[in-house]
């Protein structure tokens, strides 16, 4: 079939529109800077939204769009765009800021912001962020968590059309994409809806325990979009609050979980909820995990206390299976064996449908389930064996597109790895990076030992893992597709 | 509104399309994954797998809620089950898809009712009676009357030879003033017209008018009128039954079918009419058939492809009126474009009679209209409805409906940009697709 010219002007149309809201959440932090009396950082995030506002509205007045077509192509390219010009724009205050960072160091700032990977480039014996900038940065976690298109089907209403539903099916993580109401505008209003209410509860919940308002606020947003944020550098264990602790172990788990079976749950639909296959299995692996790390502390004799066994195991293996990346100090001494394990959270990640990274849980039970029959065939070649998820088979179609998800995701690791050991990052380093950022887990990489989180990485691959972290959050297909030739072909 | 659609088949899919574009929240059921998937990630809707006769399914699918449920499955013993489980769970109107003219027996009305169906949909019944209007009015390609004919609408296309043909819009209406160009189709597209739009040669004109003044309208558009008598089918189809019955002995039927199974059960249903077995697409049994000498030519077989050429050889022949059912949609401006002068097509009729439902859900009454790209309907007007606040010019309509008649105490007028409608005034409206929710607005 004969391609159509893609559709600039409404893509360049609905861009500025994105851009104009994106002004509008600069000013939470410029009102924050107001408040701490940042006057320097009030100014920058003022010009920065003002500047943003105005190129919004300048593409959103100024082009002539001759159809309001929007198809597939448009879709993808658009989500793509989106999230590039959002860290471009999202950078600007770093640049320009009390921060001083360069433009490398700015851009995978604000890339591991909305794409809730929360790794940091700045070292961190440097004095710490101002109030405002640490809120911009809570900030692009949040948006980033449920993500940028999904919130603008929420509020704009011209979207609401079969143009949406590409987009939609562009950004949003997941295998398949289950509605969960009629129109596209409603189904985006309700997760954003159950998202919203989530971080308010949170953030009263933080508050009511030893933090005050601001940090609660800012570690809300960092820990319901899985992204990790903290105001400060050891993070949630800084409080050494127990209760703090287990305030944020639930709301991880909970930003793990897809966010159509809480909406179902809400509604009292047990049935789907007892029903769902990737729910066990994220229950029983995070269990599993715990145990796990618990008899490698025990066995390395690593203990104080009743909570190096329990409650910390907990709260490490919720982080890095949610993708949030919030770490515990003690992680370090906990032994190589730990770190394997984190390595197989990492990839797994949390359920499709959450705002956690990874390659999704659901991914490896189809997996699981195909390779189990596959096993089965070479003893019984005329059996016919389906991949069963939930109780429903899953057509060939969608195994297939599953693995191939699966096999590109262990390329992008490898080729990324490998890009980074050639700029002359330690081997086990330039994995362990690349696996972090498009899994956008984002541990302060202190973790394998490059000392001050991703400060020492040249600046060329600063721009490779913020790709990776792109690639990661919008499941690569969004992304690479960009790339092929047929999709530009006419 | 709410509206839940069980059965993705042809009409099913169809509707869903139109009325998600029309604004409409839409739930799909069906039980065959393989059907709802392309709706599923294509448009704005949600579906749910599922069997629309199971209480499970129609619970996910939130029926308690649905302010309309359209039953249109492939069995209407199904869908008349849906419906009763929708009106059960609490579905505001039901609505059943039958195939078989039982159920619209007026008299079975209160057992419809007690089963939980609310409204039918019979196509072959739509299609039919379609069919004989057109035939009474061979000169027109639509035709759509009100209130026994006060207000009257017409589809019709103009040739060079006609009047009309090249006038602009201002100076037919200052030279007449009895006739309301309400839209002209021209290229594939419907448009509604301003005063200085030109009327050409080769345009589908929708011109709506009172009865005193069609014979003069005939003669404008360039076209005589003609009896029909002797009447050619090809296919003995549903459709075919239902119209030979529906028609009484108004016409002579000839029917021809290549089906020998088919042409001997023929007779139980239709004693009068001839039958011929043999492929329509022969010249030798057309002309067997007596194609030389018939009026109205009408393909009804199940190919869309057979039924447009078949009715192109026998327009050659001489046969002046021509009706082909063409049911693959892409089909229709194609065949419009080649002449056949009346297109059937079972989706947009369903479709329409939904629409009307859409718009007017509490009148039985009301007539609609469809077009492949616009609807007709007859709305009653409500107090208190936006429309009767101030004249028609002064109520800036959009550019995708204009309002063409009315019928007050019982008489029709067309309406001027002066007109003021008034509550219980009953209204003409020509609308194009995507305009349902401006259209509520205005009557809501």
């Amino acid at each position: 079939m004969k391609h159509q010219h893609l559709n600039y002007a409404m893509l360049l149309r609905v861009v500025g529109g994105l851009l104009a809201m994106e002004a509008l959440f600069m000013i939470i932090p410029f009102v924050t800077c107001l408040i701490f009396d940042e006057d320097h950082d009030a100014l920058v995030f003022g010009l920065v939204a003002a500047g943003t506002a105005v190129a919004g509205l300048a593409m959103m007045r100024s082009l002539k769009v001759h159809t309001t077509r929007f198809g597939k192509r448009e879709s993808y390219l658009l989500t793509g765009t989106v999230w590039v010009v959002f860290s471009l724009c999202g950078m600007l205050p770093f640049i320009f800021g009390s921060s001083q960072l360069g433009v490398s160091d700015s851009f995978f700032e604000a890339m591991s912001g909305f794409t809730t990977t929360g790794a940091t480039i700045r070292p961190a014996g440097l004095a710490p962020l101002t109030h405002g900038l640490m809120m911009w940065q809570a900030v692009m976690q949040w948006l980033g968590g449920m993500g940028i298109i999904l919130f603008t089907l929420a509020v704009i209403p011209a979207l609401n059309s079969s143009g949406g539903m590409q987009m939609f099916n562009a950004e949003v993580p997941g295998i398949t994409h289950d509605k969960i109401m009629p129109r596209i505008s409603q189904t985006a209003m309700s997760l954003w809806g159950i998202y919203a209410s989530f971080t308010i509860i949170l953030t009263l919940l933080l508050w009511f325990g030893p933090m005050d308002f601001y940090d609660s606020i800012c570690h809300a947003m960092g820990t319901i979009s899985t992204g990790g944020f903290s105001t400060r550098p050891d993070a949630i264990a800084g409080y050494d609050s127990d209760y703090i602790t287990i305030v944020v172990i639930l709301f991880m788990f909970l930003g793990g979980v897809n966010f159509t079976l809480i909406f179902n749950a809400a509604l009292g639909r047990w049935r789907k909820v007892r029903a769902n296959d990737i729910f066990r299995l994220f229950v029983g692996m995070i269990f599993l995990f715990t145990v796990l790390f618990a008899v490698a502390i025990f066995a390395g004799g690593k203990y104080d206390s009743w909570r190096d066994l329990t409650l910390y195991p907990l709260f490490q293996v919720v982080s890095t299976i949610t993708s949030t990346g919030y770490t515990r100090p003690e992680f370090l001494v906990w032994g190589q064996f730990v770190l394997a394990l984190t390595f197989i959270m990492m990839f797994t990640g949390g359920c499709a449908g959450s705002t956690s990274g990874g390659a999704k849980i659901d991914r490896l039970l189809y997996l699981q389930r195909h390779v189990r029959n596959e096993l089965r065939r070479c003893v019984h070649p005329n059996a016919i064996l389906s991949v069963r998820i939930n109780g429903n088979v899953a057509s060939q179609e969608l195994v297939g597109k599953v693995i191939s998800f699966l096999a590109l995701y262990m390329i992008v690791i490898v080729v990324g790895g490998t890009v980074l050991a050639a700029m002359g990052l330690p081997t086990v380093d330039s994995f362990f990076s690349a696996f972090a950022c498009i899994s956008n887990t984002g541990f302060g990489a202190s973790v394998t030992g490059y000392g001050d989180d991703y400060a020492l990485i040249p600046d060329a691959a600063k721009w490779v893992l913020s790709a990776m972290m792109l690639i990661g959050r919008l499941e690569i297909f969004t992304v690479l597709v960009l790339f092929t030739p047929t999709f530009w072909r006419r | 509104m709410k509206i839940v659609i069980a059965g993705a088949g042809e009409v099913g899919s169809h509707l869903a399309k139109l009325l998600s574009d029309e604004e409409q929240d839409i739930i799909v059921i069906d039980d065959d994954p393989a059907r709802v998937a392309p709706l599923d990630a294509n448009f704005n809707l949600m579906t749910v797998v599922g069997k629309p006769t199971s209480f499970d399914t129609q619970r996910d699918a939130n029926v308690a809620k649905a302010d309309l449920f359209i039953a249109v499955t492939p069995y209407e013993s199904t869908n008349i089950v849906a419906c009763g489980i929708a009106k059960s769970l609490g579905a505001r109107k039901t609505v059943a898809r039958v195939s078989h003219y039982g159920f619209m027996d007026p008299a079975n009305k209160p057992t419809m009712l007690s089963m939980g169906v609310d409204r039918l949909i019979y196509p072959e019944y739509l299609a039919a009676r379609e069919i004989i209007t057109a035939l009474d009015h061979s000169w027109v390609r639509n035709w759509f009357e009100l209130h026994d004919g006060q207000i009257i609408l017409v589809g019709v296309r103009i040739s060079d030879k006609a009047p009309l043909a090249g006038m602009q819009l201002k100076e037919f209406a200052s030279n007449t003033g009895n006739f309301h160009v309400s839209a002209i189709r021209r290229n594939h597209e419907t448009i509604i017209p301003r005063g200085d739009d030109r009327m050409m040669a080769g345009d589908v004109l929708y011109i709506t008018t009172v009865r005193e003044n069609v014979d003069r309208l005939i003669e404008l558009c360039g076209k005589t009128a003609r009896r029909i008598r002797r009447v050619l089918i090809m296919g003995a189809s549903k459709i075919a039954v239902r119209l030979i019955d529906m028609a009484g002995d108004r016409f002579r039927f000839t029917i021809i079918d290549n089906d020998i199974a088919a042409c001997r059960k023929i007779p139980e249903k239709c004693p009068d009419a001839k039958i011929i077995h043999g492929d329509a697409r022969d010249m030798d049994i057309l002309l067997e058939a007596g194609a030389d000498e018939a009026d109205a030519f009408i393909a009804l077989s199940p190919s869309s492809e057979s039924n447009i050429l078949t009715t192109l050889t026998a327009k050659e022949i001489g046969i002046p009126k021509s009706v082909a059912e063409v049911e693959d949609m892409q089909f229709i401006p194609q065949a419009e474009g080649l002449g056949i002068s009346t297109v059937i097509n079972k989706k947009l009729l369903a479709s329409s009679s939904i629409f009307q439902l859409l718009l007017d859900a509490d009148s039985s009454t009301s007539k609609c209209l469809a077009l492949s790209d616009a609807e007709v309907a007859e709305l009653e007007v409500r107090p208190g409805a936006k429309i009767t606040r101030a004249a028609v010019k002064d109520l800036r309509l959009d550019r995708s409906m204009t309002l063409a008649g009315l019928i007050r105490d019982g008489h029709g007028q067309l309406i001027t940009g002066n007109t003021v409608i008034q509550p219980g005034d009953r209204v003409l409206l020509f609308c194009l697709l995507g305009s349902l929710r401006k259209v509520e607005k205005l009557f809501g």
